[in-house]
Order: C-alpha cells, then sequence, then structure tokens
C-alpha cells in the first residue's frame, strides 16, 4: 500500500520558503552601546518589539571574537529573538552554533542562490547574469490542470496540450505552449533574459520571464485569445502577436 | 470482478451523492448487481438521498474495524432488487478509513457486485484520495460554474497521479464528466458557463449533463433517487447518463434552450 497521505505516512514535508526578515546590521560589538539603542527603539516602537526574529548581522564589524551570547541576552531582554548570525569570523560561526543560532555566510561571499520558490523571481533583479540554457529540455504532452507544476529545470519546456487555471509551467529557458495558456507560465527561471514564452491562446494568470512578471490584469486586452510570444526587453516584458 | 466507479467533484455541493444515488439506482434497474458506498465520514448523507436512514446499523468503519461483517452492514434497498448501500459512519473519526481496510472491504464487494460505486467526500484530502484511490472509472461532477471547474481540473490531476491504477503505472483511471444543474436558459443569458466552455477546459469525455430540475430536490427530501422519476428531465438525463456508461450511445438532450410556447406557459406551470 503505498497511498499517500501525509498524516498517516508521514511526519512532516519540507518546503522551500522565503519569510520577511529583519536584519539587525550591527555597527558595534559592545553590548552596553546596542542596549542603550534599543532602549530607545523600544519607547518609539513598542510594537515592533514582540519577540521578533532577528538575524544579527556582523558583517560591518572588524572584530574576531564576539561577545555574543552578551549580545543575544541584550536582544531577548528587549523582545528581540536573535535566530541567526551572519557574517564574521570563523570564531563567530562557533559560537553562534554553540547558542543554537544558525549561521549565514556574509551577503556579497554568498553565491546567487537559485530561486526555490518561483515567485521569488517576481523580485527584480537587474543583476541577474544572462546564463546560456542548456539545450535539454522537456516535452509535456497532455493538459497541465489545476495544482499542477510542470517544469523544465534546464533547457525549454514545451506543452503539447492546454495550461489550465491554476496549473504552473516552469522552465530555465522559455516555455512553449500548442494550446491555451490559461495558468502560470515562468521562463528563465534562474535569470535567463533571452528566454520567452510562446502560446497559442493568452489566458495567462501570470507572465513572467528573468524575475519580471506581469499579471493577467496588466496585459492589454486585446492581446487575450491570440496566438503571442513574449519577451524581456529593458526589464519589461513585451507580448507581440503571432498572428 | 466488479467494476469500481467513484463519483467525485472537488467542490462540495455540486450534486455528488444525488448523482451516485441515480447512477447506482440506474445500474440495479439495468440489471446489474450493485452497492453504492458512502466514503463521507461524519457528514453521511447517502442514507438519506437512497431513503434508508432508518434502518442504518452498522456502517463502513464496523466493517473496516472488525466490528459487524459486510453482510451485516450493507442495507438492501427496497425498491430496486440488485442494490445495496454501505454507509458511512457519521460519529466515528475519519482517520479509522485505512486503505487496508478499504481494500479488503472492496475486494470482498467485488467477487460478487458487478458495479461498486463510491461517492466521494467533498475536497482533496485523506477521504477523497481513499474514494478514489481504487477507481477503475470516475465521474467527475461539475457545475458550469468557475470555481467548480477548477476543482473538478484539481481532480482530475489527483486521478492521473494518486490512485492505484497511476501508482501501479496500469491504464488510466477512466474519466467521465458528468455536469449537473445546467440551466440552458441561464447559459443564453449569460449567467453560466456552456457547455462547450466546460467541456474545453476538462478535456475530457462528456458521459451526461443533467439539467436544474426541481425534481431533484423533491427527490432528495423523499429519499427515492431522481432516476425513479422518469417524468422529470433530470430522471430521463440520469437515464441517459447510466446508459453511456454502459458503453450505449445516446444522443445528448436538455442542454438547448426551448423558449416556452403559449400553451405550455397557460398549462406547462413550472419546470418539471
Amino acid at each position: 500500500m503505498s497511498l499517500n497521505m501525509d498524516r498517516v505516512a508521514s511526519a512532516f514535508t519540507f518546503k522551500g520558503g522565503m519569510l520577511p526578515m529583519t536584519v539587525m546590521e550591527l555597527t558595534s560589538a559592545d553590548p552596553e552601546q546596542i542596549r542603550a539603542q534599543l532602549a530607545g527603539k523600544v519607547s518609539q516602537s513598542p510594537a515592533f518589539f514582540q519577540h521578533t526574529p532577528v538575524v544579527l548581522s556582523v558583517e560591518q564589524l572588524d572584530e574576531p571574537h564576539l561577545a555574543l551570547e552578551r549580545i543575544c541576552a541584550v536582544c531577548r531582554a528587549h523582545k528581540l529573538l536573535p535566530v541567526a548570525v551572519r557574517g564574521g569570523t570563523d570564531p563567530v560561526k562557533q559560537s553562534a552554533w554553540a547558542l543554537g543560532l544558525g549561521w549565514f555566510p556574509p551577503q556579497e561571499a554568498r553565491p546567487r542562490a537559485v530561486e526555490e520558490a518561483p515567485l521569488a523571481a517576481a523580485e527584480p533583479q537587474p543583476e541577474a547574469e544572462a546564463s546560456p540554457a542548456p539545450a535539454v529540455g522537456r516535452i509535456y504532452r497532455g493538459t497541465v490542470r489545476s495544482g499542477q507544476q510542470v517544469t523544465a529545470p534546464e533547457g525549454d519546456l514545451v506543452v503539447v496540450g492546454a495550461v489550465n487555471p491554476g496549473a504552473e509551467v516552469l522552465a530555465a529557458g522559455s516555455v512553449h505552449v500548442y494550446g491555451p495558456l490559461r495558468g502560470r507560465a515562468l521562463g528563465g527561471i534562474h535569470g535567463d533574459r533571452q528566454a520567452g514564452i510562446f502560446c497559442k491562446e493568452l489566458h495567462a494568470e501570470l507572465l513572467s520571464l528573468a524575475g519580471n512578471y506581469k499579471r493577467l490584469e496588466d496585459i492589454d486586452p486585446r492581446l487575450l485569445n491570440q496566438p503571442v510570444q513574449v519577451q524581456l526587453r529593458d526589464d519589461q516584458l513585451n507580448i507581440s502577436s503571432l498572428g | 470482478m466488479a467494476k469500481i466507479i467513484v463519483v467525485t467533484s472537488g467542490k462540495g455541493g455540486v450534486g455528488k451523492t444525488t448523482s451516485a444515488a441515480a447512477i447506482a439506482t440506474g445500474l440495479a434497474l439495468r440489471g446489474n448487481k450493485t452497492v453504492v458506498i458512502d466514503f463521507d465520514v461524519g457528514l453521511r448523507n447517502l442514507d438519506l438521498i437512497m431513503g434508508c436512514e432508518r434502518r442504518v446499523v452498522y456502517d463502513l468503519i464496523n466493517v473496516i474495524q472488525g466490528e459487524a461483517g459486510l453482510n451485516q452492514a450493507l442495507i438492501r434497498d427496497k425498491r430496486t432488487e440488485n442494490l445495496h448501500i454501505l454507509p458511512a459512519s457519521q460519529t466515528r473519526d475519519k482517520e479509522a478509513l485505512t486503505p487496508e481496510g478499504v481494500e479488503k472491504v472492496l475486494e470482498t464487494l467485488s467477487q460478487e457486485y458487478d458495479f461498486i460505486v463510491c461517492d466521494s467526500p467533498a475536497g482533496i484530502e485523506h477521504g477523497a484520495q481513499l474514494a478514489m484511490y481504487f477507481a477503475d472509472e470516475a465521474i467527475v461532477v461539475t457545475n458550469p460554474e468557475v470555481s467548480s471547474v477548477r476543482d473538478s481540473d484539481r481532480i482530475l490531476g489527483l486521478l492521473a497521479s494518486k490512485t492505484r491504477r497511476a501508482e501501479r503505472s496500469e491504464p488510466p483511471v477512466k474519466e467521465h464528466l458528468l455536469i449537473t444543474r445546467y440551466d440552458p436558459s441561464r447559459v443564453t443569458s449569460g449567467d453560466m458557463l456552456t457547455l462547450e466552455d466546460v467541456r474545453e477546459i476538462l478535456a475530457i469525455n462528456l458521459v451526461g449533463l443533467i439539467p436544474e430540475s426541481e425534481a431533484v430536490l423533491r427527490a432528495s427530501n423523499q429519499g427515492v433517487p431522481v432516476v425513479h422519476d422518469m417524468d422529470s428531465d433530470a430522471g430521463k438525463a440520469y437515464a441517459d447518463t447510466v446508459s453511456r456508461l454502459l458503453g450505449e450511445e445516446v444522443p445528448l438532450r436538455f442542454h438547448e434552450y426551448q423558449k416556452k410556447g403559449l400553451l405550455s406557459r397557460m398549462f406547462g406551470g413550472g419546470r418539471r
């Protein structure tokens, strides 16, 4: 019996998520100075300090050793919940882990993360480098139905059939739909700015190329029901009729 | 071996139980040994629609948990020969419905019946997935309305991936579209999606179209499946549906708006 019933068979599932997170950029390593400034902030906006999770960024500090434990204690005393540390030397990393905190590499050195959630690509990323799409693609035959997601992690995606409302098709390269496109189509999900979207009938809920997107509402109604191509021009999605 | 047919929709209130009752009754009236199973644990309705709510002693969960034998739980339909009902539990926790238990019940019933009709609960959770898991065929009940169409689309995706046939890479579950509560006059006026709109999006074979009819509500409240009311449009439409399920070619009716003539306006009264 392999019926997949989440509640019975598995205790959890891992999901990628992008959560809003406050970064506390430290410019001083002195816990007393931090305490004084926090006390002032709390009186200005008490609503903010409700066990708010924060990431302590120590990138601006030059000290190899930090009184991390005391800084955390000061934060907690002001109802801030340090959850992780960003940047710093190896000893800083070790003491973060010892305190049960996560550690992130410094921002500049971080390799460009591969977008896990398709909507993460919706943030404009002007610095995204065009990475040439490899030739391997994917051909999907049939209707992509509501709730289904068809992805070509490398290369182009070709759908021979309809993409229904509530369905999502994604490709590192271009997306081609030989049928009505009624759901969401995202091309160039790793930042390929040359990628395009092509379909026989446009009704898409969302079109996105390399993180730039247009919603159905933003699409010129004259282009609906038409065969179209979508390309990226000056960070804008350009939709033109193929008819 | 029985053919297992699930009646499902995703969305609630579209007419799953009404359809399951009418189709199971229709199959039995045509001489097929049929059992209809209510999978909606906690929101049991099928017994009411079938008019046997006063005869429920044991239910599906009692059988699965070994508290009653299958024959003790099966209720023989009073009006129709060859028809049995297996009710759901109204009080038990729906987690008690286990895949192994359901498989065993279906296997036993399979030896004796020609058709097993599973009335699925709404939604896409545990109960709905279990109702469809063992199916050979699926009747997807859809109203001509956008949210119902989208939910049916979602169910069709699950039928293609979360069923035993899909997991064993056997021939896929045969999908049928049943459109219910179709009102040609409201389609003509643009209030409702047209038959073609629905078929275009769902892209599966149409097995029946049931017109909006007062006979359906009357049948539900009386506990007599509407297919017994052969004077009504809905009764006839369900009978057509059963014929198509059995592989017959029957022309579609009740999908076009008939302007009422003077005489029927004077004497015809309401919709039947």
